[in-house]
């Protein structure tokens, strides 16, 4: 649950945003941002449904592939168990 | 030029180690991301990392989780909380529903919700019932949960906030006898949101090293490598290895958000005790949505062991990086994630549930 999620703003509408990551859309709210200017494409760290803070391009897609490798290993381990 | 992760343990591996360095991290992510790639086999041996008071779930008041479960069962509410509070024990009789699961399935309408966004919809779609919003977590939980309130809840949301600050418990261990640790690795998304000066007294006060780490193995052995040099080099300072996301400051919105709809108070960590100014209540400009001051009356004379992990649980030492896991002597055994005694093996957050899931099978001492 610490582990904020990267996902990428897909359209804005108030404090409202739709934002994507890894094929899943998710609703999040920009209220904790609102006094930075958030855009469209830009990248934020999603946390209970929450941007907390924006973020750059390369962390993003670094984090996004250190999250696959992180399901990959508990699948395995939950497949194992 | 970006280091990698086999970069940074090369360094580590070629620092003069003499002495054993107990590294401690308070971050219930920290220690999955530590545990999953395996860091610990990785290291040098005399490098030890301790999991510490990263769970909020863990030290949840297990008088928090009997109201709630009281609440669910007895005063007709919908009774909402983050996915993993649902499996978390107390102590009742064996009679009794011992979780919000047990309660669920003995009838009571409580739902996981993954957002606090997710709480407001559930009391808007239905406004003839009272929600009660089971809310637990540490500052990156709990400032969204100040941003819902900010944002106006419907009358009929009420909260029952179970929320705490992730430094007065390393505070604490530092300021007692044997604290158990030499270094800090300090967590990256709450250091988000509050910043990363939050663990400069960690430095200032008890000159100790510390470095701020994100969740990829390469933050967190540059984290590593960062607390072995300032202790060989005896210089002290608070370290970012996360400079991406966790800035000087920190988000200054969401601690002015934070400030306006909840005050710092007393709190109690479950198998700990109170640590003062440690958790969050309702601001006054709530109390029409405080669930402890609306539903009242649900707590019973003589419960026997009203705040303790449960009988023969180890968790509390595990929290506070006083034993591994795995020297817990019911790991394993008694308590394994399908059958969990204490909350270090409910929640993704608790280190025994980390470990197990890494395939660590069995306790080094014997029930």
């Amino acid at each position: 649950m610490c582990l904020g999620i990267p996902m990428q703003i897909v359209a804005i509408e108030g404090y409202n945003a739709r934002c994507t990551a890894k094929g899943v859309m998710r609703e999040v709210s920009l209220f904790m941002l609102q006094d930075e200017s958030v855009a469209v494409n830009d990248y934020v760290i999603v946390h209970v449904g929450y941007a907390i803070q924006k973020m750059t391009e390369q962390e993003a897609h670094s984090t996004w592939e250190l999250l696959d490798e992180l399901l990959a290993a508990e699948n395995l381990d939950s497949e194992a168990a | 030029m970006t280091l990698t992760a086999q970069d940074w343990l090369k360094k580590i591996k070629a620092l003069p180690l003499t002495r054993r360095v107990r590294i401690m991290n308070v971050c219930g992510g920290h220690e999955r991301s530590i545990t999953m790639a395996g860091l610990r086999a990785a290291l040098p041996q005399n490098v030890e990392l301790i999991p510490g008071p990263g769970c909020p779930v863990c030290v949840c008041p297990e008088e928090d989780v009997y109201l709630a479960i009281q609440l669910a069962l007895h005063a007709g509410v919908i009774l909402v909380a983050f996915g993993d509070m649902l499996r978390v024990p107390v102590n009742v009789p064996k009679s009794e529903p011992r979780s919000l699961e047990q309660a669920k399935a003995a009838g009571a309408d409580i739902r996981p919700v993954a957002s606090p966004q997710e709480a407001v919809r559930i009391a808007r779609e239905n406004p003839q019932r009272p929600v009660v919003f089971f809310a637990a977590g540490f500052e990156t939980t709990t400032a969204p949960v100040a941003a819902m309130l900010l944002e106006g809840i419907p009358d009929n949301l009420f909260l029952l906030l179970s929320c705490r600050l992730t430094w007065p418990a390393v505070a604490m261990l530092l300021e007692s006898e044997t604290p158990g640790f030499d270094a800090l690795v300090a967590p990256g998304h709450v250091a988000t949101v509050m910043g990363p000066e939050e663990w400069s007294f960690v430095v200032e006060q008890h000159h100790m090293p510390a470095a701020v780490a994100g969740f990829s193995p390469v933050s967190l052995l540059a984290a590593t490598y960062s607390v072995l040099r300032q202790r060989l080099e005896d210089e002290c300072f608070l370290d970012n290895c996360y400079p991406e996301v966790v800035r000087s400051g920190g988000n200054a919105t969401a601690q002015k958000q934070l400030k306006q709809a909840l005050d710092v108070a007393d709190a109690n960590w479950r198998g700990i005790g109170i640590i003062p100014s440690s958790g969050f209540a309702l601001n006054a400009q709530f109390a029409a949505h405080d669930a402890r001051k609306k539903f009242t009356g649900y707590e019973t004379e003589g419960r026997k062991r009203v705040g303790e992990m449960p009988p023969g649980c180890d968790c509390a030492r595990v929290v506070l990086g006083k034993i591994y896991p795995n020297e817990c002597k019911l790991f394993g055994t008694a308590c394994t994630p399908r059958t969990p005694v204490g909350p270090c093996m409910v929640s993704d957050e608790g280190a025994c549930r980390i470990w197990r899931a890494s395939g660590v099978e069995t306790s080094t001492t014997s029930a």
